[in-house]
């Protein structure tokens, strides 16, 4: 079975994987993220200058993943830890970006609360470990 | 533009078929079809076919589909393609046949689907079943197919205060219709506590909330309105059809609690039909997971947004309500051959408004307007379809 985000298709993103390198467009100044070829807000703009995003956000929508539907390459995460919670975050700069929590509170969270991005392993495969942002709740201390 | 009928209509069972390929099934649901043709047809009449495929047999046929299963049942030589939008790749076959017939340029055109699931393990199966969402983003957080709906369901939920029971009233309401259906995959009543209570899968679903992996192949013969009553005294006719797209990544669109791409679809099929969701009688609509069947009754105007739940719970889209939806079992319990669902609502419906239903508990009486709804993966496509019974 062959990687299901092959190594050249994960490295084309690195900018967004480990920069959150968002697009700043040229015609009507939203951000857009991930990048588009026009922008999707104006759907004019074609021009864009790179922003980093500040990782700052809250929840929009959650779920938890269960240990048996998770992706094959997720499974011995999902086997690890039973489940692991994906998130909507709605980032300050406007953007939405979908991403695993990290170590949510027990006492549970909800939409609406704060989270910041933190960068973190996301799973190996092909002998590639793969890099990208998680969330945890914002000013906690990890 | 020319009017368009649906002459003949067929489907095997949906199910569980180890000992059928695609063109078995492909085959099976094509003869019913012909049978059912009431005075019968020439097949060589026959000038087109637009097949919905997800997987082409599991991924096992690398490519042009629709020729190899055309060749099976005796067409080698007419124009033969397949069609894919992940799940609603049956919805896209029916649209562009119809629009084929609509434009003069064919009389007599095959819109069918088919898909093979249950050959796959399940491992490789959710890598491909991923494949319907965005990859790069949504795949790369861990998120399945489930997982996106799940996050509708929640923000729904803290939207509209719509309770997890909710959910389960889709589960139970589309199980129990599914039992007397004889097509349907699935004919076993399951209670509230059953539903409530499945194993989880992605929170706040549990595996009662999704449909099931399926092999099943429907068959549909669309014809010239002008023609159709040489081949039938019953046609079916295609009033309107719509189909429109959306952002594949959920996190592209502005709102994850109704599907822009049904809503589009949706007002496209009710123009050309010059009717109103007033004026539906009963509908199948595309429930692959049971959020979006409550979804699903804002996009295509049956209540405002954010009441789907509120028309569920007062019974209104039951058998005996006001508006059945799903009276075949929809997604859930009919079952859900990626390929062939969109398709196979059509058979249901041309069934229903023929008043062929075949068990008489499960017939819906006087109806004279129908629709399906069919989606592909989280909402990326949606196509949408207005019938009415032509023996009046
Ligand atoms: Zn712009």
């Amino acid at each position: 079975m062959g990687a299901h985000i092959s190594i050249p298709m994960y490295q084309r993103a690195v900018a967004q994987r480990y920069r959150l390198v968002g697009q700043k467009c040229t015609k009507c100044g939203k951000i857009n993220f991930p990048p588009k070829a026009v922008c999707k807000y104006c759907q004019a703009g074609n021009e864009f200058e790179n922003v980093s995003l500040s990782g700052k956000g809250k929840i929009y929508s959650k779920t938890v993943i269960a240990g048996g539907g998770a992706p094959p390459e997720f499974a011995e995460e999902a086997k690890c830890k039973g489940s692991y919670p994906v998130a909507i975050v709605e980032l300050d700069e406007g953007p939405r970006i979908i991403a695993q929590l990290v170590n949510p509170p027990e006492e549970g969270y909800s939409i609406g609360m704060p989270v910041e991005a933190v960068f973190r392993k996301i799973y190996e495969e092909e002998g590639v470990i793969r890099y990208g942002f998680k969330f945890r709740m914002a000013a906690q201390s990890v | 533009m020319e009017g368009v009928a649906i002459i003949g209509a067929g489907q095997t069972k949906y199910g569980d078929y180890p000992n059928k390929g695609v063109k078995e099934l492909f085959a099976e649901a094509y003869l019913e079809m012909l049978q059912s043709i009431d005075q019968g047809l020439e097949p060589q009449q026959i000038q087109a076919a637009y097949i919905g495929c997800l997987s082409s047999g599991s991924g096992f046929q690398l490519g042009q589909l629709a020729p190899l299963l055309m060749g099976h049942v005796g067409l080698p030589n007419v124009n033969a393609v397949r069609i894919e939008n992940a799940c609603a790749s049956g919805g896209y076959a029916l649209y562009n046949a119809a629009c084929a017939v609509a434009s003069g340029k064919y009389d007599l055109v095959i819109a069918a689907g088919v898909e093979k699931m249950r050959d796959v393990s399940s491992s490789k199966g959710r890598y491909w079943l991923g494949v319907s969402g965005d990859t790069e983003y949504e795949r790369l957080a861990g998120s399945t197919f489930a997982g996106i709906y799940a996050l509708m369901a929640a923000r729904y939920m803290y939207d509209y205060g719509m309770k997890r029971e909710h959910l389960s009233m889709v589960a139970v309401k589309n199980h129990r219709n599914a039992v007397a259906n004889p097509k349907a995959q699935f004919r076993k009543e399951i209670t509230m506590e059953q539903a409530l209570k499945g194993v989880p899968v992605a929170h706040p679903f549990n595996v009662w909330d999704c449909s099931p992996t399926t092999d099943g192949a429907a068959v549909v013969l669309l014809c010239n309105a002008k023609l159709a009553k040489d081949f039938t005294d019953k046609p079916v006719y295609l009033r309107g059809f719509g189909a429109a797209s959306d952002y594949l990544a959920i996190h592209d669109r502005n709102s994850i609690t109704s599907l822009a791409a049904t809503r589009k679809a949706a007002a496209e099929a009710y123009k050309q039909a010059g009717v109103g969701p007033k004026d539906i009688n009963f509908a199948e609509v595309h429930d692959c997971f049971t959020i979006a069947e409550i979804m699903a009754y804002g996009d295509l105007g049956f209540c405002e947004e954010g009441r789907g739940h509120i028309l569920l719970e007062e019974g209104y889209t039951r058998p005996d309500g006001k508006l059945p939806v799903n009276a075949s079992g929809g997604l859930k319990a009919k079952g859900h051959p990626i390929g062939a669902t969109g398709c196979g609502m059509a058979v249901e419906i041309f069934k229903q408004l023929r008043d062929e239903a075949q068990e008489p508990s499960r017939q819906i009486k006087n109806a004279r307007f129908a629709l399906s709804h069919n989606v592909g993966g989280s909402g990326g496509t949606a196509a949408v379809f207005v019938y009415q019974r032509g023996d009046e």
